[in-house]
């Protein structure tokens, strides 16, 4: 008895071990462009929509332009900031309704499975198999069609590459649910739990979504990184958010100049390679972690 | 004493694409108030099949038929809503291997209280203490201090009695044991059962002992269904089945669990050959290919449920001792 009264080594210490340099790199960076998106209207910056003449292309670390000023005279510093607030917008409403609707519906139509689940693997199937590009491009042209006689308003376009984007993100995260949710819903802990006469909502509420959250937010992170990459070659196309509002709409309007100011087409896309290299990193680091907690079980 | 259980003519089949698979065939089983019965049979006999069937919780691919009467109500016809109600505070069930029967991601106090809370309607302070006194009750040391692991920090031990805490929490009638030590250190197997056993007789609880040992059942059991290829081929109380066996296969079972006495290096005793396929339907008794004692007779008509008197049943032409 006594031996078995002993429970075994606290084993959690290891959890606490320490975190990769990249983990540090990686949170900064993504911690700075989320303040920048906040609070970036508070910074003792230049209007970013607004052109000054007397300072036309102005290389970076100028005096009064600290990132430099583009061919239009318009600051990069202030439009770098602008764009983050932007892009984290576009992004992170994109996943997030995205992310729920498709969490919903995968784990729901794993648990209970049947016709419906059927129905709704091929609906994720046929979604999946259209080019997001292509999705969004058709979307945006449709619902947000423009011509110089009716220009559609910088809202509606953002609006509706919310919409193209969030019915991207909704098979993606969808299919991982559904993928995590037929694996744990079989375990026998949900079946233990459902002996005791438990209903299936507090199963999925308490038994399910715990397991799978961690799958979802590893895929989330991915998701974020690829929607921000979808905007910028939308915008790079010429159908994205326009006049210089985003990181990819910058980085369009400047590509014709960089041959006389080369930093107008490098920092926002220094933006976006680290942004999505950063979620990427986060990632995988939040898969990995609890990749390592699953085989301690 | 009243009859709690009674199972008549179950059956189970499922669906497989090789046709359908006879899971449980034709079983009747009796369980009064407080009694306990143990199922006993190899891998594949149906014995886990049968416990989940009586509880209804097999998966949509099984068909389930027969009547099942709990407290005097056939619970074969009730809508699912109302069996559920049963689970828990009527039956209730421990799970073979309490590494997977624990949720990974929560603590033990979580789950400890969660059927107290979702069941019974307690609150979270009220049901803090009831998981503490159950706690005590499966002599788990320093309770409070388990509330707060994860199944990861126990011990196979430790994570059963858990188990048999849950599955007792809601003051059950009836308790289905699915192989409860199986997955257990022979060491810890018998504290197990007897924690079970004790609990039993403190709420005078019946208990389904599912278990391939037949060592198992013989001190925990008032009466014993042993089950071969979805049949219940001997039916009797404990002490008649050990002193009076009828069946060539129960007393296979018997001499194949490893004794102390034989000589180091000799081969342990098997039971040869193997289950007959579920799916095909063939003529005779199925256990007459690994029978040390077959006839002609047993190879074309399999034998009915005969009763041999004292409350024993048996299906076998030739029973051991010969017929009364």
């Amino acid at each position: 008895m006594a031996d078995e009264t002993q429970t075994m080594p606290e084993t959690v210490t290891s959890a606490k071990k320490k975190k990769p340099v990249g983990f540090y790199i990686a949170g900064s960076w993504i911690v700075l462009i989320l303040l920048a998106a906040v609070f970036g209207w508070a910074l003792p910056a230049p209007q970013w929509d607004q052109s000054f003449y007397d300072s036309l292309g102005v290389s970076p670390f100028h005096h009064s332009h600290i990132l430099g000023t583009t061919l239009d005279g318009y600051d990069m510093f202030a439009g770098l900031v602008n764009g983050a607030r932007l892009s984290v917008f576009v992004s992170l409403s994109a996943v997030v309704v995205g992310g729920a609707i498709g969490s919903v519906i995968g784990i729901s139509s794993a648990y209970f499975r049947g016709r419906i689940d059927i129905l709704v693997t091929m609906a994720f199937n046929v979604m999946l198999s259209i080019p997001n590009l292509v999705l969004s491009l058709s979307l945006i042209s449709v619902l947000a069609f423009s011509d110089e006689n009716h220009p559609a308003t910088t809202a509606r376009r953002v609006g509706v590459l919310i919409l193209s984007l969030t019915i991207v993100i909704i098979p993606i995260l969808g299919r991982i649910s559904r993928g995590a949710t037929l694996q744990w819903s079989s375990r026998e802990f949900v079946l233990a739990s459902k002996s005791m006469g438990t209903s299936n909502f507090v199963i999925i509420r308490k038994h399910i979504i715990p397991n799978v959250a961690p799958a979802i937010l590893a895929i989330g992170f991915l998701a974020i990184g690829s929607v921000i990459i979808v905007e910028g070659s939308l915008a790079v196309l010429g159908i994205g958010i326009p006049g210089g509002a985003s990181w990819g709409s910058m980085l369009a309007n400047g590509r014709g100049n960089i041959a006389y100011s080369p930093w107008e087409v490098y920092l926002p896309a220094g933006c976006i390679a680290l942004t999505v290299i950063s979620c990427n990193w986060f990632g995988d680091y939040v898969r990995t972690t609890l990749d390592k907690r699953e085989s301690k079980i | 004493m009243s009859s709690l259980l009674k199972i008549d003519d179950m059956s189970v089949r499922f669906a497989t694409p090789r046709g359908d698979l006879k899971a449980v065939n034709n079983v009747s089983i009796e369980l009064l108030k407080g009694e306990s019965l143990g199922v006993v049979g190899e891998s594949g006999s149906g014995k886990t099949v049968l416990s989940r069937a009586t509880m209804g919780l097999l998966p949509s691919t099984a068909t389930r038929t027969g009547t099942i009467t709990y407290q005097g109500q056939d619970i074969t016809a009730l809508p699912k809503d109302e069996v559920r109600e049963l689970w828990g505070t009527g039956m209730a069930m421990i799970f073979q291997d309490p590494m997977t029967a624990l949720n990974p991601v929560r603590r033990v106090g979580s789950q400890l209280t969660e059927s107290l809370t979702v069941r019974l309607g307690m609150n979270k302070k009220d049901a803090k203490e009831k998981a503490i006194e159950l706690l005590k009750r499966v002599r788990i040391p320093d309770p409070e201090a388990m509330l707060r692991k994860f199944p990861y920090q126990l011990s196979g031990g430790m994570r059963q009695r858990i188990m048999i805490a849950i599955a007792v929490s809601c003051e059950p009638e009836l308790l289905f044991a699915d192989e409860p030590t199986t997955a257990l250190d022979v060491t810890v197997q018998a504290q197990v059962l007897d924690l079970i056993t004790e609990l039993r007789k403190e709420s005078n609880m019946a208990m389904i002992l599912v278990t391939h040992d037949l060592g198992v059942v013989a001190g925990h059991t008032d009466k014993i269904a042993v089950m071969y290829a979805g049949d219940v081929v001997e039916y009797a109380p404990t002490r008649e089945l050990f002193s009076n066996m009828k069946m060539p296969y129960t007393e296979a079972l018997l001499k194949s669990i490893p004794r102390l006495e034989t000589p180091t290096g000799s081969r342990l005793p098997v039971i040869e050959g193997r289950l007959p396929d579920p799916t095909k339907n063939e003529p005779g008794c199925p256990f007459a290919n690994r029978c040390p004692y077959v006839t002609d007779k047993c190879r074309a008509e399999k034998p009915p449920l005969t009763d041999g008197g004292n409350n024993h049943f048996y299906r076998c032409w030739f029973p051991l001792g010969g017929v009364k």
